[in-house]
């Protein structure tokens, strides 16, 4: 049977996968696979081994100390808004639980016209593919698994076959390589989007792992969960006591595997009274292009933004609506 | 046409074979009453359907999954819009009522498809207008047009079941003073006259004008008449003109010098003719006039027997009567009586011919009421001036005005002139095979609830059978719920105006979707909603003004005549028919006559239209000794005494 949808779109949906696999003839007597039933829950909204909350130190780039700024009135500048969702399920299970996953993942740029939201270059990117660790299931469980024509990612490569056999460590690599796969999509839009346009772009989460698109300056990474903290010591207080509307002086982040980028907080919203990460952003740009009037600018580009707000969205105090609605068209048109 | 939306269907919302719904971009022309055509993509027995709907329900709405969040979102401040810089996510989304599928077999729910608004052709074939339009017999009547974004297309009706034979009647409803009700019956019955097919026979009207000058200029131009009305006319292929042939006919006042019209200016008395009946005409539908409680069997058995073996017959009966009797009008039917009873009484006689002599005394005052009752209706001297019965004309309007008129001759005017359409198309001789009854404040006449009365019989006896001999109601009101059902659901078409919500409210309506109940409370001038055998749901149609004059126009430009004295309302009258007879005259020729006696002369020169009016006119005044001058010869003068002779010898 045809897929429902065409490459463009991603492959085959969880349920056009069972389906091959039901009607595939199973190679030998018996399989060392077997489908999961009933499905489980997407993995996303399972509990994982989250990296451990943590504080950071960075080098300020704007002053010595890390201090408040004023960034003035918001002003309405993002051309676009960048974001990606993914979903992933069990669907197979070999004998010793090692964990096979139907993997959904999305992207797309929302470009705004006349205040209305539109696909930027007609399309989102949308991958589907099973992520399986491949040396750990059989040669005839693997044959079984092409017959559905998906793409078979290897959850394992590169990992010594010998030493992880425990599902659950297996679940959290497969959980990794959709999430890379979410990545590489929306990587490859941002370059897109920096190489062709003159425009800035709203990018859901850092942009220093954003390839070229991390050294643009019409790339502005917005990050919304704050499990690393790049302050300590008295700045810590200078980004919790942040008011509505201004920003911290800016810091360099740097990695090993990522392009180093200039970053401060802003606040969004009043947070009176409320938890200290209540409209609480990190604002990434790229580490070239910083100047202390790049920053205020960025972040009254981000101020502007907080309208109209996304509720009923949990994170509503730090997503901008743009990012909501590329959430809300990549899972209407995935069904993730 | 260019992809408009697209056919959605969740399980909470599901497509059925009957409705399915679909959404639009924000600046889509569509709203409800909007035709789209829906292009399957799935092939059902190898073809693809093709589905036609009219839209009946929209929604509109956003991502907000609460008003309070939206409230959150601005603050409070419902004045701070203006910083957003995007706009939510909103949908429109439409329910549409299936008109048709192509393929009809198998009838299956509407599946996903595209959606197109309606061309000319698709609304065609929506409306199953296809089945009645073909070239060369088509039976098609326009009834407006429909449009719809750049669409606009004309809308008919099936002549077989707006005229019969298939099926009749036609029926509108809407509020007054909105130029609904009697503005889509003058422009229907253009139409009707512009495209009912020759083949199928001729169609004439009678229209009873029962309030006010609404129809009373039917003959005269508009005023009024835009670009945009003319090109609806030309788009339709009716001329923009008035009806060529109108007669009016009216009673007199009670006064009995002047007809009793609006149209009373001298400029248009032209075509205005007296609406006068006599003794027999009234005996016929006497119970229209009298009250059932009050004439009982014995009542109806007498009233029988003066209209078999008295009217328009010698009669005597030498026992009670003086004389030989031959009764042709309420006088001379008073004279009989009071003679018959006057017979009696010198005779201490109970009873006459088995009629009680109180039933007598009942019957005579119940029947010489009626001409008291209907005054300047009918004549005590029998004469009778009627609608041309026999010698109807193709596409000619006859005007009934009765508005000024008391209810019981109004009940009288109506029973008896349908009932006469009723009879010649019977047999075949009224001069056309069909007529139209035009007949406003139909609730009055065929109210739903109330006594039986004979008005109301009749008319649900046309509106079940009149179809089968070419008689066809066209009636209207203002509140359709308050009209017999049996009227209004034998009325194969109906029109919507403007309605009043109140009455949209009735469990009668309940079939119409909340909006589309909307739109009819909200409905411009011009605009009506129609619904036909052929048309599976209600449509949408705009028509012209009418291109006669209103009647409010016509009574400022053709004020009414001011009130006339005798000569003058035989001058006037005498004139329609002899353009020489002149006020002198008239004056010369009645000096010496008594106002009954000259009104009576009118009337019959009226009714006769003789060639010679002036001779016709003078031999009906009763004939007078000529006056002749004084003898003026000298008199002898008396003799007178002599002054000194005291004892005049």
């Amino acid at each position: 049977m045809a897929s429902t949808y065409d490459a463009a779109e991603g492959g085959t949906s969880i349920r056009e996968a069972l389906r091959a696999l039901r009607n595939a003839p199973i190679p030998g007597d018996e399989m060392g696979i077997s489908v999961v039933r009933p499905a489980g829950p997407a993995l996303e909204l399972t509990p994982a081994d989250a990296t451990p909350p943590r504080l950071e130190a960075a080098t300020s780039i704007e002053g010595d100390l890390l201090a408040v700024r004023g960034v003035g009135e918001p002003v309405v500048a993002f051309a676009a808004f960048l974001d990606g969702i993914q979903a992933s399920q069990v669907i197979l299970r070999g004998r010793d639980g090692a964990p096979v996953v139907h993997g959904t993942v999305a992207a797309v740029v929302r470009r705004r016209s006349d205040r209305i939201l539109h696909v930027w270059r007609g399309a989102p990117r949308i991958s589907r593919a099973l992520y399986a660790p491949v040396p750990l299931i059989g040669a005839r469980e693997l044959e079984w698994l092409r017959s559905t024509r998906m793409e078979i990612v290897d959850t394992f490569a590169g990992g010594d076959a010998a030493l992880a056999r425990h599902p659950m460590e297996l679940l959290a690599l497969a959980r990794t390589a959709v999430q890379r796969r979410r990545e590489e999509l929306e990587i490859a839009l941002a370059e897109s989007w920096c190489a062709s346009e003159a425009e800035p772009l709203f990018v859901d989460g850092g942009i220093s792992g954003a390839g070229r698109a991390s050294q643009s300056m019409f790339a502005v990474g917005v990050v919304k969960s704050h499990r690393t903290l790049y302050a300590t010591g008295g700045a810590l207080t200078v980004v919790t006591g942040l008011e509505a509307g201004a920003r911290t002086t800016a810091f360099e982040i740097r990695s090993p595997r990522r392009t180093t980028v200039a970053s401060w907080y802003l606040r969004l919203r009043d947070a009176r009274g409320r938890d200290p990460f209540f409209g609480l952003v990190r604002v990434e740009i790229a580490r070239e292009s910083w100047s202390t009037e790049r920053a205020d600018e960025a972040s009254r580009w981000v101020l502007a933004e907080r309208a109209p707000v996304s509720l009923p969205d949990k994170r509503w105090s730090t997503m901008a609506y743009g990012i909501r609605d590329c959430e809300e068209y990549l899972r209407a048109l995935t069904g993730a | 046409m260019p992809v408009l939306g697209r056919v959605v269907a969740t399980e909470r919302k599901p497509n059925t074979p009957h409705e399915f719904h679909f959404w639009t971009a924000l600046d889509s022309p569509v709203g409800i009453g909007t035709i789209v055509r829906v292009e399957s993509a799935q092939p059902v027995s190898g073809v693809l359907p093709v589905v036609y709907g009219v839209v009946v329900e929209g929604f509109g709405y956003t991502d907000v999954e609460t008003p309070l969040h939206e409230v959150l979102g601005y603050d409070g401040e419902p004045g701070g819009d203006a910083g957003a810089p995007t706009r939510r996510t909103e949908i429109r989304l439409y329910s549409a009522a299936v008109l048709r599928h192509v393929p009809e077999e198998p009838l299956q729910p509407v599946s996903m498809g595209t959606v197109h608004l309606a061309s000319d052709e698709d609304v065609a074939v929506a409306l199953r207008m296809d089945a009645y339009l073909t070239p060369g017999s088509s039976t098609g009547i326009p009834v407006g047009l429909y449009r719809s974004g750049a669409t606009s297309s004309p809308v008919w009706l099936d002549a077989d079941f707006l005229l019969g034979p298939e099926a009749a009647h036609l029926n509108i409803s809407g509020v007054s003073g909105l130029a609904t009700k009697t503005s889509a019956v003058e422009w229907l019955l253009a139409s009707i006259f512009a495209h009912f097919p020759a083949k199928k026979g001729r169609v004439a009207a009678v229209c009873f004008n029962v309030k006010g000058p609404d129809l009373c200029f039917l003959d005269q131009p508009a005023v009024k008449l835009d670009e945009a009305d003319r090109a609806l006319y030309d788009r339709l292929g009716v001329p923009a003109e008035p009806f060529k042939d109108v007669e009016y006919y009216a009673p007199y006042t009670a006064k009995g010098y002047a007809l009793n019209t609006l149209r009373s200016n001298d400029a248009l008395a032209h075509n205005v003719k007296p609406l006068t009946w006599g003794l027999r005409e009234v005996l016929q539908y006497a119970e229209v006039l009298l009250n059932k409680d009050d004439v009982d069997a014995k009542a109806d058995a007498l009233i029988d027997f003066i209209k078999e073996r008295v009217v328009d017959q010698e009669f005597s009966d030498p026992k009670y009567l003086t004389a030989v009797h031959r009764v042709q009008s309420f006088g001379e039917l008073e004279r009989w009586f009071r003679d018959l009873l006057t017979g009696m009484e010198k005779q201490n006689a109970e009873s006459w011919r088995t009629h009680h002599v109180a039933t007598i005394r009942k019957v005579r005052n119940r029947l010489t009421n009626i001409s008291t009752r209907c005054r300047g209706l009918v004549t005590d001297d029998g004469t009778v001036s009627d609608l041309p019965f026999g010698e109807f004309r193709d596409r000619a309007v006859y005007v009934v005005d009765v508005a000024n008129v008391e209810a019981d001759a109004q009940d009288l005017i109506f029973s008896r002139i349908v009932s006469m359409l009723r009879e010649h198309l019977e047999k075949r001789d009224l001069g056309v095979e069909h007529v139209i009854v035009f007949v406003d404040e139909l609730n009055k006449y065929a109210p739903s609830d109330g006594p039986d009365t004979y008005v109301r019989a009749m008319l649900l006896d046309i509106a079940e059978r009149g179809r089968y001999l070419g008689l066809v109601l066209f009636a209207a009101q203002q509140f359709r719920s308050q009209v017999h059902r049996r009227v209004v659901g034998n009325s194969g078409t109906a029109l919507f105006g403007r309605m009043d919500p109140d009455e949209l409210a009735m469990p009668g309506y309940s079939t119409l979707s909340p909006a589309t109940r909307t739109k009819l409370s909200t409905l411009e001038k011009g605009q009506l909603m129609v619904r036909h055998p052929h048309f599976s749901q209600p449509v949408f149609v705009r028509f012209p003004r009418p291109a006669v004059l209103s009647g409010r126009e016509g009574v400022e430009r053709f004020p009414q005549a001011a009130e006339q004295t005798l000569d003058e309302a035989v001058t006037r009258a005498l004139r329609t028919l002899d353009r020489t007879v002149t006020l002198e005259w008239v004056k010369d020729s009645i000096a010496l006559a008594d106002e009954e006696e000259v009104l009576r002369a009118r009337n019959r020169t009226m009714q006769a239209k003789p060639d010679d009016v002036k001779a016709f006119f003078r031999a009906q005044l009763k004939r007078r000794v000529r006056a002749e001058p004084v003898d003026a010869r000298p008199r002898q003068p008396l003799k007178t005494a002599p002054t000194d002779d005291p004892y005049g010898f």
